[in-house]
């Protein structure tokens, strides 16, 4: 499907690029990293409309943001996690109890259910956050064990069935019904959300420091960062973006169960970030990338369905699509391991 | 150690009388062998040679070449010029893998096992291995591997089972299983195999050197030995014959029952070795002492240390590998724990104490290990430069990258870093000008009070290094109190007001320099 861009593997003859090549040579440095995901989105989009007009209009683009909201908002916490060296597995799990707690909450709380269900989820990231840094057992191990649970926690609550926002579910619904430039709000939120976090990383020290710790977080403890506290920061924000996705949940179904909507976020949340161009090792991210990533996730099965592959094909055409864009755009130096 | 000490099983071949009836060619022969890296002149015409059957001792301080002499015999770099002969072949060596061929085999001073195989597989592992043929159609033959590993074992009488975990060994077992397999190295029918030992008891106990030494001794029976070490007793006792290299040559050959440590000593650092302390500010002893230490203590690395150092003095600590010296000024940097003893930084006991707090109350340290610790290398070095103390670069919360680009245009003016790109990534300037920035990042400090450097010299070309130094005394004119831990000796009689001598974790002896005048002899003999 690609056009701009040739396989990575180079063919003719063979010496020059080998091993590291990649095929942008022509590019300025950074630019790719800068624009690749974005570029990649507008090719799926451009196939898509082209075998399918219709996405171009009426709510096509309403239901292709509507759908990438909540895998954004996950993936912009996976960023914020993957960016300080660490992975986040619990994040899908945490967005579907977000939504169970604004739930319940939303009843006897009304308009500051969803503050709360933001700080509880804080809180649970957080907790994740103090356990990576400070017990020193490998996120991908630790968060694997807070998935599970979270899950059970869910099903605690939920006492394993759904749980309805029997009332004031005004409170949330309009995210999603209200418009901006025919755009639902919460995707606006989202991309405002991306937005300063970028500015977060680019222009504070927060940024700064954060960007040091996934790049070589030995020297950052040899700078005197508090390299810990980085970590926990971290995870917190990706637990407050498992709690804003949980609220979209709400807003979208008005209910949530450990089965329903969101329940699978987690690995197209992942998707999104390195699609976005987040280095899986650390360091490198831009979340402005990631909202194509996000969109990109969220197009794909858009596109499966325009190029008439049966619903049991599809997740062959999502794998194949999310290595491919992921190849593509996914930022790693130059020669170094990828694990 | 009473016993007959030299029991030459076979008597080695005198260096330089050939025997025309004796046909046997020394095992290893060197002539002219020079190698320069850019400006520096490694090896400056090396000649030597090794019996069969013989150990022969190689000594030198840091920098005399030992290790690109090393690093020659065991084909990781290819001489200049020079020739090499192996058994009386000449032999280029341009891969490990070569020398191995040839009959070179070494042990690295860092272990190179892998810990998580077993003794076995360990030994599989090496080029040349009889253990490669246990595996078919590359699936392990355990039975065959694990009897061909207890052959190589047994051959130096080495009491490990190969099916062990090499992880699970004490440090000696595993430096024997390093030398079996680095013995493996195809002889051929006739020859012997020269093995080379870089510093093997450096990171020894005592009594576990006790061990190596004997085995190190019956290796004459199977071939011969170049035996690198800092311990002059120890090289006394094992060798048959010592060499001794200062800056790129061959400065000593003697046979160890007719020479002395103290005669090694001073080939070693030569005759005329004294410091010429220039203009030294006396140690007044009413000075407040910046930065002191007392009885700082952590098992076996390092204990009871104890120093202090006053503003704008330099206290130089010097030691082997092992003396614990690094340990110490990492744990002053707050890096590594220590279990007792305490530490004051400007007359404050530093209470729970880590590398944030220490950098807060006006520490920076300089690690050896400038790429993992040092630098955030994917950074600009503009942003490595105020990445711990951004002064005017932040402003609240926010990065002002036009004040950054200012602040780090002065450093690169100032320390002369090339290129003058400050939004360059760091990882992609030269070691020196790294090493410059990393600098700059702790003297940008306003509240600046120890400056502990590790090795901040290391691997920096001369015009480098004059700049770094030529900082570092800046910044302890302005009162700073440095501790140093130098490349050489040289450089510790240089820079330092208060030099302290560790050795095996202990302050085995420290030289007020305003007072008396060491020479690197007097800090040898100390060091060993």
């Amino acid at each position: 499907m690609s056009t701009t861009t040739p396989a990575t593997t180079p063919v003719g003859p063979a010496p020059a690029p080998s091993a590291t090549g990649r095929a942008r040579r022509g590019l300025p440095p950074g630019l790719w990293q800068a624009v690749g995901p974005a570029a990649v989105f507008v090719v799926l989009f451009a196939v898509t409309a082209a075998l399918q007009p219709a996405i171009l209009s009426g709510v096509g683009p309403i239901n292709l943001t509507t759908q990438a909201t909540a895998v954004l908002l996950v993936a912009l916490g996976q960023a914020a996690v993957l960016h300080v060296g660490s992975i986040d597995l619990s994040n899908a799990a945490a967005a579907v109890l977000g939504a169970m707690v604004l739930a319940l909450a939303l009843g006897p709380l009304a308009a500051a259910a969803p503050l709360v269900t933001l700080l509880v989820m804080a809180l649970v990231g957080a907790v994740n956050g103090v356990l990576v840094a400070f017990t020193q057992v490998p996120s991908f191990a630790l968060t694997l064990g807070t998935l599970g649970v979270l899950q059970a926690a869910s099903l605690v609550v939920s006492d394993n069935t759904t749980v309805y926002a029997s009332a004031n579910g005004e409170v949330v619904s309009w995210l999603f019904i209200q418009a901006f430039a025919g755009l639902p709000v919460a995707f606006w939120f989202a991309v405002v959300v991306a937005v300063l976090f970028w500015l977060v990383l680019r222009r504070t020290s927060l940024g700064q420091a954060l960007t040091a710790v996934g790049l070589n977080e030995t020297a950052a403890v040899f700078s005197g960062l508090r390299t810990r506290w980085l970590k926990v920061a971290a995870f917190s924000f990706s637990g407050v973006m498992a709690g804003a996705a949980g609220i979209c949940i709400i807003s979208q179904a008005g209910a949530a169960s450990s089965f329903g909507l969101g329940s699978d976020l987690l690995l197209p949340g992942i998707a999104a970030a390195l699609i976005g161009g987040t280095a899986i090792t650390g360091g490198r991210t831009n979340p402005v990338g990631v909202v194509f990533g996000a969109l990109t996730v969220a197009l794909i099965p858009i596109t499966a369905t325009a190029l008439g592959v049966t619903p049991q094909a599809r997740s062959l055409v999502y794998g194949v699509v999310v290595i491919a864009a992921v190849a593509l755009t996914a930022s790693r130096a130059k020669g170094a391991v990828v694990k | 150690m009473s016993a007959p000490e030299v029991v030459r099983v076979s008597a080695p071949t005198p260096p330089s009388s050939p025997d025309p009836s004796v046909t046997t060619p020394p095992a290893l022969s060197l002539t002219g062998v020079t190698k320069s890296f850019g400006p520096v002149h490694a090896l400056k015409g090396v000649s030597l040679q090794l019996g069969r059957g013989e150990v022969l001792g190689l000594i030198g301080e840091n920098g005399a070449g030992k290790s690109t002499l090393l690093k020659v015999l065991s084909g990781v770099h290819e001489p200049d010029s020079g020739a090499l002969e192996v058994n009386g072949k000449p032999v280029r060596l341009r891969s490990p893998e070569d020398a191995a061929r040839a009959g070179v085999g070494i042990v690295h001073q860092e272990q190179s096992l892998l810990t998580n195989l077993s003794v076995a597989e360990n030994i599989a592992m090496t080029s040349g291995s009889r253990a490669k043929a246990a595996t078919r159609f590359g699936v392990y033959r355990w039975g065959h591997l694990n009897r061909v590993a207890a052959q190589v074992l047994a051959r130096i009488g080495v009491d490990v089972d190969p099916r062990t975990t090499v992880g699970d060994l004490s440090f000696v077992d595993r430096q024997m299983v390093e030398i079996a397999r680095a013995l493996q190295v195809d002889t051929g029918a006739h020859a012997s195999p020269v093995l080379i030992l870089d510093e093997p008891t450096s990171l020894l106990e005592r009594d576990e050197t006790a061990v190596l030494e004997r085995e190190i001794r019956s290796l004459r029976e199977i071939g011969s030995v170049v035996f690198v070490s800092h311990r002059l007793d120890e090289v006394l006792r094992i060798c048959d014959r010592v060499v001794v290299m200062r800056h790129g040559e061959v400065v000593g050959d003697r046979r160890t029952s007719e020479v002395t440590e103290d005669e090694l000593f001073r080939l070693m650092v030569g005759r005329d070795s004294r410091a010429t302390p220039s203009e030294r500010r006396s140690r007044e002893d009413g000075g407040t002492a910046v930065l002191q230490v007392e009885g700082l203590t952590r098992g076996h690395a390092f204990r009871d240390v104890s120093f202090s150092v006053p503003a704008g003095t330099t206290t130089a600590i010097v030691g082997t590998n092992g003396s614990g010296r690094e340990e110490v000024v990492r744990a002053v940097f707050g890096a590594e724990p220590f279990s007792s003893g305490s530490l004051r930084v400007a007359g404050k006991d530093v209470g729970s104490w880590s590398v944030a707090s220490a950098v807060r109350a006006g520490v920076a340290y300089i690690p050896s290990e400038r790429r993992v610790e040092g630098m955030v290398g994917g950074l600009s070095a503009a942003e490595n430069l105020v990445l711990t103390h951004p002064g005017e670069a932040k402003k609240g919360p926010l990065l002002r990258p036009r004040a950054r680009r200012r602040v780090a245009e002065t450093w690169f003016e100032d320390l002369d870093v090339r290129p003058r790109q400050p939004e360059l990534a760091l990882e992609r300037f030269s070691g020196g000008n790294q090493q410059k920035v990393v600098l700059a990042k702790w003297l940008s400090s306003p509240d600046l009070k120890v400056l502990v450097l590790d090795h901040p010299l290391r691997g920096l070309d001369p015009g480098a290094s004059e700049t770094v130094n030529a900082q570092i005394r800046a910044a302890c004119a302005r009162g700073t109190a440095v501790v140093l831990l130098p490349d050489t000796l040289e450089e510790a009689l240089e820079l330092g007001d208060e030099i302290i001598v560790m050795r095996d974790g202990e302050v085995t002896a420290r030289f007020d320099t305003s007072r008396e005048t060491p020479t690197a002899l007097d800090l040898l003999e100390k060091m060993v």
